[in-house]
């Protein structure tokens, strides 16, 4: 990973665009922008961004299509940028594909929080692997495998598992993970683990509506087991 | 011969079975008056009238009749005694003996209308003789003691009254049958004639003539009950109808007509009720699409303002940071710009915020939270731990939507801060909630400022309420209270103001600690399809 993250923005409104690259380099990033979806993909497969900050309201295709689009191919780490008046929108983002989202009017100092979160979670550990039946789980290498074959998870996810992992057999709230995971304070939102937690299913369950490995605690949160 | 008219007539029964009647009648009218139904008391109505109605007629047809059968047999028999008593009675001998009276009255009855006779004579010894027609049927003692005075009284001669004797006549009652008596003096004799007419036939007759009448009367009742039954449907059909919609019209369904049909009075009164609801239903949309309208434009005005708000916010940081560099004269007006902007964007957010609830697309995003934690770090975040005494156990947890338990824990909170200075006291517990099933997470926030006015207590929740006009206008955007009560209302709970008695406002929040009743769309997706 560069020292200085490389940042790609899409979002439409001039003013906006220009205040948020301003204030991100200031934080200390590389910020590449787009205008509009068309845009931002076209740059996405000419530069190699760390993170991409998406705006959700974009004319021509959406953001929601832009995530969906990026992942088909790519586990790079996604912040939306959204309107909170549309509380379904954050859903729809959050199964689309987003790692996380922020909520406008962001102050530069909370957007740059997120960022560096989000970054964190590609970070490699110097620990071992563990294994749940099928799925392996390579903390060094920061590889999952299931069943020998390599799966292809975000940072999001990919920390996610490492944070249940970690404690097998024992249930997680959502507050907890919202914390260990995205590093978010006590407000956290807790469809973010919700939506991570579908598509991590996706990945690693045999049969993602009856999982067997990450199993819904009820009224408490997530717990991963090792199948019996 | 006149025939005079006596006592001895029986009309009693009649009259009797009227007056019961009319006591059934009173009876049925209180019960109906007591249920006060209008379907009862039509029927009831009806049922009066065709039983008066029903039993007079009955009551005159037979009494005519009565007295028509019962004159036409009295005056055949009468007539015909009569002239068999001139013809064959007075050609007895002077003195006749018994035998001859024997022999008259059996011819007399045998030429008769189906009577019996019985002659009484003087014997010339002096001895009252009798003769009958059937011997051992009927003898002196049958003939009623008024009867036999008033035949052998004996009248004045005058030119009013040619004859001396009258021919007299009683109905009686001879071992369960009826008799027509009648007895009449031969002038100039000593002999007395009585003649013994049966009416058991038409009896018979007025008996059968009755229960017709009686069963005409029954059915005249049922007929009634059933007409009585189609006119309440008729008119109480419509009234309900007309209940009915009024009904759904309190109910809010604006669009509520009703077929007028016919040019009746209930016509009327639906024509008017359509005229009613439909100016109603157009009052009802004109305002709330007037409603409506200013919603959106303060909605869409919101949502304009936060693009420009967005690049503002963004870029206040930047000009913050730089503000120490700044020139001494320019640096008070970027922090004041800073400060500003802050400002704004919290009335821009507290106002999409009303507007989410306006509009109903306020949900609910719920989580299990420690609610000691999530009180903790409220007042941490705003730095407010030293300013507040927090009573709060660790491990109280409840379902809810932590984003909103923040924002009503802030907005008491700082409101508390605001107008009670330091010295806020923050308390959390459960209890056994009066109405739902489950316990009710109650915080309360109380404050040692001089409390509320009790003019203003009503109004604390509402919006843009303050206190006071001169307020300054640094205090809040005026939402912060009702915001606070939306989201505890979004969550099934409430909040409470109010002044405690050794100074001091209180504001208690109570909120369901586990069945909210709106879920929201991200909320345990995974049990869901776990189930």
């Amino acid at each position: 990973m560069t020292l200085v993250p490389f940042l790609l923005l899409i979002e439409d409104d001039d003013a906006i665009r220009t205040a948020l690259e301003l204030s991100l380099s200031r934080q200390g990033h590389r910020v590449a922008t787009a205008a509009t979806g068309e845009d931002g993909l076209k740059l996405l497969k000419e530069q190699r961004p760390d993170l991409i900050v998406l705006d959700v309201m974009l004319p021509g295709i959406d953001g929601f299509e832009v995530c969906r689009r990026i992942r088909r191919t790519d586990q790079l780490p996604i912040i939306l940028l959204t309107a909170r008046s549309d509380d379904i929108d954050i859903v729809v983002g959050l199964e689309s594909g987003a790692d996380d989202y922020v909520v406008k009017p962001v102050q530069g100092r909370v957007l740059d929080a997120r960022i560096r979160a989000v970054l964190r979670r590609g970070e490699r550990e110097s620990t071992d692997s563990a294994t749940f039946g099928s799925l392996v789980i390579d903390r060094s290498a920061m590889t999952v495998t299931k069943n020998g074959d390599d799966l292809q998870l975000t940072p999001t996810e990919l920390r996610l598992l490492l944070e249940l992992s970690r404690r097998p057999g024992q249930a997680l709230s959502r507050q907890q993970l919202l914390r260990l995971v995205w590093e978010h304070d006590y407000l956290g939102d807790s469809r973010l683990v919700d939506a991570c937690v579908q598509r991590l299913r996706a990945k690693v369950e045999d049969v993602p509506s009856s999982p067997t490995l990450i199993r819904t605690v009820r009224g408490v949160g997530y717990r991963l087991d090792a199948p019996a | 011969m006149k025939d005079d008219e006596d006592g001895a007539q029986d009309q009693g029964g009649g009259r009797a079975a009227g007056q019961a009647g009319q006591a059934d009648h009173g009876k049925w009218a209180r019960i109906g008056l007591r249920w006060g139904s209008l379907r009862l008391r039509l029927a009831l109505v009806f049922g009066a009238v065709a039983l008066t109605a029903a039993v007079s007629a009955s009551g005159i047809a037979y009494w005519i009749n009565r007295e028509a059968v019962l004159t036409r047999t009295q005056d055949a028999t009468l007539n015909d005694f009569r002239r068999q008593m001139q013809s064959r009675a007075a050609d007895l001998p002077v003195r006749p003996s018994a035998s001859d009276l024997g022999t008259t009255a059996k011819q007399m009855a045998a030429d008769g209308n189906a009577y019996d006779v019985l002659l009484i004579g003087k014997a010339s010894d002096g001895r009252t003789i009798s003769g009958a027609s059937s011997p051992g049927a009927f003898t002196l003692s049958d003939v009623p003691d008024t009867l036999r005075d008033a035949v052998r009284h004996r009248q004045k001669v005058s030119p009013a009254n040619e004859f001396a004797y009258h021919l007299f006549w009683q109905r009686v009652d001879h071992d369960g049958t009826p008799y027509l008596v009648g007895g009449a003096h031969i002038d100039g004799g000593n002999l007395t004639g009585y003649m013994f007419k049966s009416l058991a036939q038409e009896r018979a007759d007025l008996e059968s003539l009755a229960w017709s009448l009686g069963i005409a009367a029954a059915l005249a009742l049922v007929g009634a009950a059933l007409i009585a039954q189609a006119a309440a449907r008729t008119v109480l059909k419509p009234v309900q109808r007309l209940g009915e919609a009024a009904r759904q019209l309190g109910e809010g369904e604006f669009d509520t007509r009703l077929r007028v049909t016919g040019t009746d009075e209930l016509a009327d009164l639906s024509r008017t009720f359509n005229n009613a609801a439909a100016s109603l239903q157009k009052k009802v949309e004109d305002m709330s699409a007037r409603e409506e309208s200013s919603r959106r434009f303060v909605a869409d005005m919101s949502h304009e303002l936060r693009t420009p708000l967005t690049a503002l916010t963004a870029v206040t940081e930047v000009l913050e940071e730089e503000a120490d560099n700044l020139d001494p004269m320019i640096a008070p007006a970027v922090t004041l710009v800073v400060s500003e902007t802050r400002r704004l964007g919290d009335l821009v957010e507290n106002l999409m915020e009303v507007t989410r609830f306006d509009a109903g697309t306020a949900r609910l995003v719920l989580d299990e939270v420690d609610v000691a934690d999530q009180v903790t770090a409220c007042l941490d975040a705003r730095a407010w731990l030293d300013a507040v005494h927090l009573d709060a156990e660790r491990g109280t947890m409840a379902r809810l939507d932590p984003r909103r338990l923040d924002v009503i824990l802030a907005n008491l909170i700082g409101n508390a801060l605001k107008h009670g200075g330091s010295g806020v006291r923050v308390s959390v517990r459960t209890e056994a909630s009066g109405t739902s099933d489950g316990d009710e997470l109650v915080i309360s926030v109380r404050d040692h400022g001089p409390g509320i006015p009790e003019a203003v207590l009503p109004h604390v929740f509402d919006r843009f309420y303050k206190a006071s006009a001169s307020r300054p206008r640094s205090e809040g955007s005026g939402l912060g209270l009702s915001i606070a009560m939306e989201n505890a209302h979004i969550h099934g709970g409430t909040i409470t103001a109010s002044n405690v008695p050794d100074g001091g406002a209180m504001f208690v929040l109570r909120l369901p600690r586990g069945a909210p009743r709106d879920e929201g769309p991200g909320d345990e997706r995974g049990e869901d399809r776990e189930r």
